[in-house]
């Protein structure tokens, strides 16, 4: 399931740099496109704002097929409180940019599994697939509107596979 | 009624003021959690590479406890009140753009040795300058580190 994870992450980052090459931070002294695993960064207090956050959740496999299918749970969270510039009156256009984003971002809906823990990283024979996003309610805390979008990611088990 | 539009020319005299007051508490040093530059790429994205950190030393800085009354599993919180000097000569040396640029960076503090993470910071301010940073601080629980 790792390999999954780490590839679905890694195709949206180099979709992010694509559809929105200014949507970008530095983290952990890096400048990189905003998009990031939680589980892979430090605990934070507070969502960062304009970044898209992925958060894995549930996971569900079935075994009844020559291969076990893995479902993986995402939720990609994201926050923003507009541009300082417009002293955040845009945040309702922010979100939905970031909406707009996350769409395009998850389109086409597979791309070739890989392994990112190998030098070179080497390319599986399955690939990573998922579904569209269900966009939760806005949520507005203070001066921000955040909002997750549920996205369920299926992946074959490879033999020899984490 | 009129504002006040006069000029007030910056005077470090806040901050001087508020390093003398840490450093008769008792102010000693802690360490900001910084991560070394350099290390990118999708390797270190998806934790398979391991991020090196530096620790900056930010001193003189008063530690307390900000309240006394425990829950279980809930981790305790802290207080650091940091000289806004110190904070000034590490924005400096990394050329970062100002003190939030600084802390958004950080992954924690570490005082006597011990992991803090970093909930909030405020930093009140005189003539527009900040003469101290006031950083609100929570144990780091082993699974979080």
């Amino acid at each position: 399931m790792q390999n999954a994870k780490d590839t679905f992450y890694v195709a949206l980052r180099n979709r992010l740099a694509t559809v929105n090459p200014n949507r970008t931070m530095l983290l952990r002294g890096a400048q990189r496109p905003s998009i990031l695993v939680e589980e892979a960064e430090a605990v934070v207090a507070m969502l960062p704002a304009d970044t898209f956050v992925l958060r894995w959740t549930g996971l569900t496999t079935d075994t009844n097929l020559p291969l076990t299918l893995a479902k993986m749970e995402c939720e990609m969270h994201y926050t923003t409180g507009g541009t300082a510039a417009a002293f955040g009156l845009d945040r309702g256009r922010a979100l939905e940019e970031m909406d707009a984003e996350v769409i395009g971002l998850l389109t086409p809906r597979s791309t070739p599994k890989m392994d990112y823990a190998t030098n070179p990283v080497t390319q599986l024979t399955t690939a990573v697939f998922w579904t569209a996003a269900t966009f939760m309610p806005a949520a507005t805390v203070r001066d921000r509107l955040t909002r997750y979008a549920k996205v369920a990611v299926f992946a074959y088990q490879e033999q020899g596979e984490l | 009624m009129s504002a006040d539009l006069s000029i007030r020319n910056y005077s470090p005299i806040a901050q001087r003021a508020a390093d003398a007051l840490l450093r008769s508490l008792g102010g000693f040093s802690v360490g900001l959690m910084m991560p070394s530059t350099g290390v990118g790429g999708a390797a270190s994205e998806i934790g398979i590479t391991p991020q090196t950190y530096q620790q900056l030393p930010l001193s003189p800085a008063i530690f307390r406890r900000v309240r006394v009354t425990m829950n279980e599993g809930e981790p305790e919180k802290f207080e650091l009140a940091v000289s806004a000097s110190a904070i000034a000569t590490q924005v400096g040396a990394l050329q970062l753009a100002s003190a939030d640029a600084l802390f958004a960076q950080a992954a924690g503090v570490t005082v006597n040795g011990k992991m803090f993470l970093i909930e909030a910071v405020t930093a009140p301010e005189a003539f527009g300058q900040a003469y101290l940073y006031r950083l609100q601080l929570r144990e780091a629980l082993p699974e979080g580190m």
